[in-house]
Parts: structure tokens; sequence; C-alpha cells
């Protein structure tokens, strides 16, 4: 009998790490190649993690709620027949293995100030060999937020990167869009006691809900927020979609207000390019994005998770709504790939369709800006003297105050708006 | 039947043993492999021996040229028993050496004595026995290289480590080599009554290494101990004379002999790399014969380290023991790298040098504008009262900043002083930091202060 040790894989780019959420399988339990093992928690992705062969699991090395990183061994699976073949043809893999590495060294075989590890993880160069002023408590700090602190500039004296501005950093710079990981922030911690403990129920905080918390923890803390209100009249965009929804429903798709409502906001942003942009906290750079990634926040039985479709402004109403549909679907079903919660410019939470009439929702960063919609209702509205029964919308833009101004998001919000109680004037933005 | 361990440890000197702790520390299951003593060359011929042959050697030269200063009158010529101090000597190795041992069993690492070969990237043969592992770390060292002619017999040749166990007083000692080690030897040698000549092939001693300042303040010191010093000669060959040896030197391309008992060689330190069979499973080795490894330890082949002075300069104790707990913490699946920005040098003269960070040349060329500034241990009570006022302390601070950039000591206790400097580079500190911060009076530690204070263009007790 043969022991295999099964690693936690790759799970996605960047990712080097997440968190056990769940076993699929007990020690002692006959495992088939391909069969899911254990879910996995990463950033705000769960996925299933599948056996890459079978055999009877002989150890599990890890208990839910554990942090695993991407390579460690995470169960040994004892397998069974094809143990033998593979024991044999051992040895000579590994002399294969001796040879090979002699025959061919790395190519980037390096030398004591080479920036890498062999081993392909990626690691940021050593302080040496740059004029970074920083503590060496503070550079390791940093390796092991995967904070490159060659490439950052110091808020102290002379230039030099406090631990504070590594805290602030946040880590986790693998070069993609969102250079943000919360969870090495520092808040405080204050316990709860009660004199009604045997009335309470205690349960870890996990999964999804410890990120929701992590998250939404630091995007209020680094940005300082604010609220705009309005309503738009509807009904002509209700009386549009009543018409259509015929068509519609010919191609199988569902259509709801959220696909206009993102071609509005695409329109305002046009306008207004600071409500798709990114604060560079690190360069203090304001980031203006020429393209429109809009995520749009979905309730799961999970809690909170935002998907998001890509280039919304190059994308149909139907094609939209057709995507729409689809990562609905898989948000609910726990089955959405970190892939596809990525990258967003800016969200809408449709917090409506639930209930209330208004709400502050706290914004995504590094994104600036989170659009509010709500229930639509019949209101009577007095114009040109007369009661008139309207179908009404309520609106919410919350924004970054470090970058946009309050009138600015006032104006932003009459353009959607314009849009919104006039359909017709989207096909004016129509490229 | 093989044993099979975590990680395996080949050399158990500073690089070594230090590894093979932290490793263990970390829980894994270590062996460290040993051919020859615990605690390496350091522990057993180098550093440790050294220090306490330059230590004695102080007391005996103090005695004779200090005491009748302070009123002290010996009743006649103090006698050295070198068969003593051999005896003393070696009590000392063996304690640090016995220290090793114990440290090593309370962690659970087990000792393996024998010399290592590699059979594949996972096993080696010490002996008739087979050690299993899933990463091994190569820390085997260096050896004094030898010169053709000159072949070690430690009878009339010696390396360093003959130089350090004679037994006998010495008339005369020709050191070929004026690097640190030759001086070190030649130094006490010189202090225990031998006729010292130092036969360097460079323009200067501590050539390439030291700021041209401090060799100046060296070189008057083996002047008064009448040591000669013999600048771009190269030893040629050697024979048997009348009284011990004739050595015969070019000299600016002119022909001399120099008469001595033995021959000293010290001309530095070769990588171990050829031993191990470390080209066998694969591991790359650069074309100066050290290991390449990248910063965080690791050979070409991934589950094999190697630190310390394998794989290249400086070849320093420290160096070796702080690469080796980072290659530890990295098997671990610690996120590590060599990170330190400096790594002190020390070199027990008399007086001591020791630096860390730039060289003033260095500072200039990152810089443009420097600050540069000494501070003499001559203004210095506490130098005073030992009567060891040769020397200074300079600081190089880039002038934008004042950020310390480089430390130079040559004086008392600069070996124990530079620690002070490394603090500051590592922590980023300024010139005023170092100023700023109250040292305590009387102390060497003072001149610390006061030439940081000096560079600032204000010390005290200098005009």
């Amino acid at each position: 009998m043969a022991t295999v040790d099964i690693k936690l894989p790759e799970i996605g780019e960047g990712v080097t790490e997440g968190e056990l959420v769940n076993w699929l399988v007990k020690e002692g339990d006959a495992v088939e190649e391909d069969q899911a093992i254990v879910e996995i928690m990463t950033d705000k992705a769960t996925v299933e993690i599948p056996s890459h062969t079978s055999g009877t699991v002989k150890e599990l090395k890890f208990q839910p709620g554990d942090m695993i990183e991407v390579d460690s061994i995470i169960m040994t699976l004892e397998s069974g027949a094809s143990a033998k073949p593979a024991a044999e043809s051992k040895p000579e893999a590994a002399k294969d293995d001796v040879a090979k590495e002699a025959a061919a060294p790395k190519p980037s075989a390096p030398a004591a100030t080479s920036n890498g590890g062999s081993n392909g993880q990626a690691l940021a160069p050593p302080v040496a060999a740059s004029n970074v002023l920083a503590t060496p408590s503070t550079r390791r700090l940093a390796r092991e937020m995967n904070v490159d602190i060659n490439q950052m500039q110091g808020s102290g004296l002379a230039g030099r990167v406090t631990r504070e501005d590594v805290l602030a950093s946040g880590g986790g710079g693998s070069g993609g869009m969102e250079s943000v990981k919360p969870a090495s922030m520092e808040f405080p911690r204050p316990a709860f006691h009660s004199n009604q403990a045997d009335l309470e129920e205690r349960e870890p905080i996990r999964g999804i809900r410890k990120k929701i918390a992590e998250n939404m923890q630091m995007y209020k803390h680094i940005i300082p927020h604010f609220s705009l209100m309005d309503e738009a009249d509807v009904t002509s965009l209700v009386k549009m979609r009543t018409d259509l929804k015929k068509e519609m429903e010919k191609s199988g798709i569902k259509v709801t207000y959220l696909p206009f409502v993102m071609k509005a906001l695409i329109a305002a942003s046009r306008q207004y390019p600071m409500l798709n942009a990114t604060i560079d906290d690190d360069a203090g750079e304001i980031v203006y994005k020429k393209y429109f990634n809009i995520g749009f926040a979905a309730d799961t039985p999970n809690g909170l998770v935002v998907p998001v479709i890509k280039n919304a402004d190059q994308k149909s109403i139907l094609e939209i709504s057709a995507e729409i549909m689809q990562l609905a679907d898989k948000a609910r079903s726990g089955k959405l790939s970190l892939e596809e919660m990525r990258g967003a410019t800016i969200t809408i939470t449709n917090i409506g369709s639930v209930g209330g009439t208004a709400a502050t929702p706290i914004i995504n960063h590094p994104e600036v800006a989170i659009f509010g919609m709500y229930k639509i209702s019949d209101k009577p509205v007095l114009s040109d003297g007369k009661w008139r029964a309207r179908k009404m919308m309520n609106l919410s833009i919350t924004a970054d105050h470090r970058l946009i101004d309050g009138a600015v998001a006032a104006r932003y919000m009459n353009e959607v708006i314009a849009r919104l109680q006039n359909p017709a004037r989207l096909m004016l933005d129509l490229i | 039947m093989a044993k099979e361990f975590d990680t395996v440890v080949i050399g158990a000197g500073p690089g070594g043993y230090v590894c093979a702790i932290r490793a263990a520390q970390l829980g894994q299951k270590v062996a460290v492999v040993e051919r020859e003593y615990l605690g390496g060359v350091c522990l057993n011929v180098g550093c440790i021996p050294s220090k306490a042959m330059i230590n004695a050697a102080n007391y005996l030269y103090k005695s004779q040229n200090a005491f009748s200063n302070m009123g002290f009158q010996l009743p006649g010529n103090i006698e050295v028993d070198h068969k003593k101090l051999q005896t003393w000597k070696q009590g000392v190795c063996d304690k640090m050496s016995g220290g090793v041992k114990q440290l090593l069993k309370g962690n659970k690492v087990e000792v393996v004595m024998g010399e290592a070969n590699f059979v594949s990237k996972n096993e080696i043969k010490v002996g008739s026995d087979t050690l299993k592992a899933k990463n091994f770390v190569v820390a085997t060292g260096s050896r004094p290289i030898e010169i053709p002619g000159f072949e070690y017999d430690e009878q009339t040749v010696l390396s360093s480590t003959g130089g350090l166990a004679q037994d006998k007083s010495l008339k005369s000692l020709l050191v070929i080599g004026g690097g640190y080690i030759g001086l070190e030897i030649g130094t006490f040698m010189a202090k225990l009554g031998t006729k010292v000549t130092v036969i360097e092939a460079g323009p200067s001693l501590l050539s390439g290494v030291v700021e041209k300042d401090m060799v100046q303040v060296l070189q008057r010191k083996l002047k008064k101990l009448g040591v000669n010093v013999v600048l771009n000669a190269k030893a040629k060959s050697f024979k048997k004379a009348q009284m011990g040896l004739s050595l015969s030197v070019e000299v600016n391309g002119k022909e001399e002999t120099f008469d001595g008992e033995k021959i000293l060689v010290t001309v530095g330190r070769k990588p171990n790399s050829d031993q191990l069979n470390l080209k066998g499973v694969g591991v790359a080795i650069d074309e100066r014969g050290f290991v390449k490894t990248d910063a965080q330890m690791r050979t070409n082949v991934p589950n094999i380290f190697a630190i310390g002075d394998i794989i290249g300069q400086p070849m320093l104790a420290h160096k070796a023991s702080h690469e080796g707990i980072i290659a530890a913490e990295v098997i671990a699946g610690h996120n590590r790298v060599f990170d330190a920005k400096t790594i002190p040098a020390v070199i027990f003269t008399d007086p001591e040098i020791a630096y860390c960070g730039m060289t003033e040349e260095e500072a200039k060329k990152e810089f443009g504008e420097v600050l540069v500034s000494k501070f003499p241990f001559g203004a210095n009570g506490k130098a005073v009262s030992m009567m060891e006022t040769d020397g200074f302390v300079k600081y190089i601070a880039d002038k934008k900043e004042h950020v310390i950039r480089g430390v130079h000591i040559c004086g008392p206790q600069a070996s124990n002083l530079i620690s002070e400097a490394v603090l500051a580079i590592e922590m980023g500190a300024r010139l005023e930091d170092v100023a700023l911060s109250i040292h305590p009076h009387p102390t060497l530690g003072e001149t610390m202060m006061e030439a940081a204070e000096a560079t600032l263009g204000h010390a005290i007790h200098v005009l």
C-alpha cells in the first residue's frame, strides 16, 4: 500500500492561501479520482477541491477554520491496486529528476542577489539591493504580507517606510488591480461577555462571513464615505420593459431593470470618469479606468457576494441580462469563480428588490462609488398642478469623498436619472 | 536500513549547527553530519582558538609594555610555557564545542559523525549508513588555499590550523599573505616574542576590503611590534637553511631572500564544493567554486540548500549562522530571504578593525555628496586609561538625509563597538539618532556618539 499526499492546488491567480470550510470526506472513506474532497474559501469564493487520484483517506491534516497555504499537504490517501506499479516506477522517476536537473539547471539559476525563490514562489527582492529605509522587523512584516517594500513610498523621517505604512498597504500586491488583503489590518478586537451566556449561542466567524467582516471593516476604515439620495420617475422605463417583455422572453432571457441602470451608469461615468476610478494610495495617484466592469451585489444563503459583468459597455442589454442570470445562479449555489468576482470598476446594489426606500452601502474598495437602486412603487406626483400616478424609483450614490465632491455626485446622479426617466436617451449613448 | 529525516544538515560549523537547531525548533526531524568536530573550523581551528591566543598574547604584551608605566615592577622576564598555553587554548575550544553538542542534543538533533556523499538528491551515504531526507542543507564550508611549492605539512609550512597550534616558542615566522588571518596570527606571534615577516603580494595590507586610513594605523602599530611588512612581494620558493628556512621572494621585480624558522601560508580560503558529490546530483557551482543559491539559500536543486562559506564571500561565521536560520525557516514554509542591509566584518589585529555598510567611495558613488568625519580614541578617557589610544571611529552619511551609510572603526574593542553601528544601519538611523542617544561615560562607546556629532560638525571633545 502506498501513501499519496494530496496538496492544496493553485486556486486562482495570486491566491496563496485559503480557509478550510468543510471536509467532504472523512478518514477511512474511499475516494475516486476527481471526487470533491474539501471546500476551500478564498477571497470571496468557496471552491471544491477534487482529488487527483483515488484511494482511501488515511489522514486529514487540517480542521475547518484553518488557513492553508497553496501547496501544503492537506490529506494523505492510501492508494490501493494501483500502488504497486507506481512504487516500482518511482526510483527511475527520481533518477530522471536528478538527471534532468543536472542537465538543465534552471535558466534563472540564481545568484545570491536574485529576486525570486527557485520554487516558483514570487518573492520581493531583498532590501539590501535598494536604498529603502525600514527597520528589520518592518521589512519582515512586509515580506510576510507579500508587500514589496522596495516599491513603497515611506511616510516616515527621511522617507523611511514605517510599520504603519506597511500595514496600511494591505499586502498581497501580486500585480492585479486589487492590491488589498484586509486580513492583515489591525483593528481593536473587544471581547463580549454577558451575564446571560446560557441564553446565548456562539459560533466561530468563518468562511464568507469572515471575509465580509474583514473587508467591510477595512473599506469603511480607508474610505471617507458620503451618500446622496434622489428619485427617478421610471414610468416610461416600466412601460418600455413591459412592451418588450414578450420579445425578450422569446429568447428565454429574463430582463430586469438592472441592465438599464448599468447602461445609464456607464453613460454617466463617461462624463464623470472619477466615478469609474481608483485611488492608488501607495503611489499617490488616481487611476482612471477606460473599461467598465459593473459589479452587482447578490444575496446568497451564505451571505453577500458581488459578481462582475466585465466590459459591460460592449455588451447589449440582452447579453448583460443573460450574464446576470447565469452569474446570479452560480452565486446562489456558491459556484462563482474568483475571476467572476474580480475587477469591478463600480458596483450596483439592488437591495430595493428586498425592501427599504434608501440605504448607505459600503464602497467595494478599490472602487470609489457604489450605486443603490430601490423598489419601484406607484406614487402620486404633482405636475402642472395635477396629481398623476407615476412609477417612482429611489436611487442612491455613495462615493469616496477623497476623490468625489458632493456636487459631482449630484451631477452624476442627474445624468443617470435623465436616462432612467427617458430611456430613449440611452439610444443617444449607443456606440 | 536507511534513516529518514525531514532535514539533514551537512556540516556542523556555525552555519550548520545553527540551521539544525532552528529546523528542530520548527518541529522538523533533523540530523547533522560532521566529519571532524562540532562547531567546525570556527570553534576548533579558527575564530575561537585565535581569539584565545590573541587575548593571551595581549596580557603578555601589556605586562611587558604597560606595567612599568603604572608602577608595577616585575621580578624578571615572564616565562611562557607554550604547552600550557596550548592546553588552555584547547580547553576554551572544547568548552565551546561541548556546548554545541549539548545544544544539538537538547534540541533532539541527531549527530552523525563521518563524511557525507550524495547518492541522489534525497539520499546521502555517511560511511555505511544511508540517510534519507526531504531537504538537505549543505554547510561544509571552506579550507585554506594551498599554493604550489608550499604544500602544508604543518611542520615547516603551516596553515592557519598549524599557526594556532605551536607548542614551542618560534624565533621567527614568515607569513605569506597579509590578509586578516595572517595578520591576526602574525600579531599574536609577535607579541609572544617571534620575529614576524609578512609577505604580501598586493600594494597594501588587507587590500581591497579595509579603508586606507585604518590600514595606516595598523601598519604603524605593526612596526612598533617589530613586524616587518613587505608589500608587492611574491613568494617563489623556499629551501632548508642552516637556521631553518630560506624563502625566496620577488619584491618589486627583484629577488630577495628572507629567513625564518617556519612559514605560515594564509592566502585565503576556498569553498569545499568539490566534495560531497554535489556535482553528481546536479547542484550548480560557479566558476569560483561557490555553490549557487538564491536569496532563500536554495540551490538549483529545489530540495538542496546551501549556506555559509560554500556559497560565497564574505566567509564569516555570523553570515553563515544568519543564512542557516533563513534556510531552516524557508524549509519550514516561512517567507524568508536574506534581507540584511549589512554584514559587519571584524579583524582582531592590534588595534582591532571593524566595519559595516558602505565605504566612503561607495557612498559617494551612490549619493553624490556625503558627510564623513572621524573621532579619535586619543580623545576618549576610557581609551587613554587603557593605554590604547590608536585609531578612530569614522562615520559616512549621505549629506541630504544624514542617514548613516557606513561606519568604520579602528581601535580598542572595535569588534564590540561595531554592533551599535550595525543596528543603526539596519534601523535606517540618521547621525542625529546616534548623537542624541545618551552614551554612558566613561566608555569606549562614547566614541560612537562623538563621531556622529563630529560628522554633524559639532563634537565636544575634539577641535
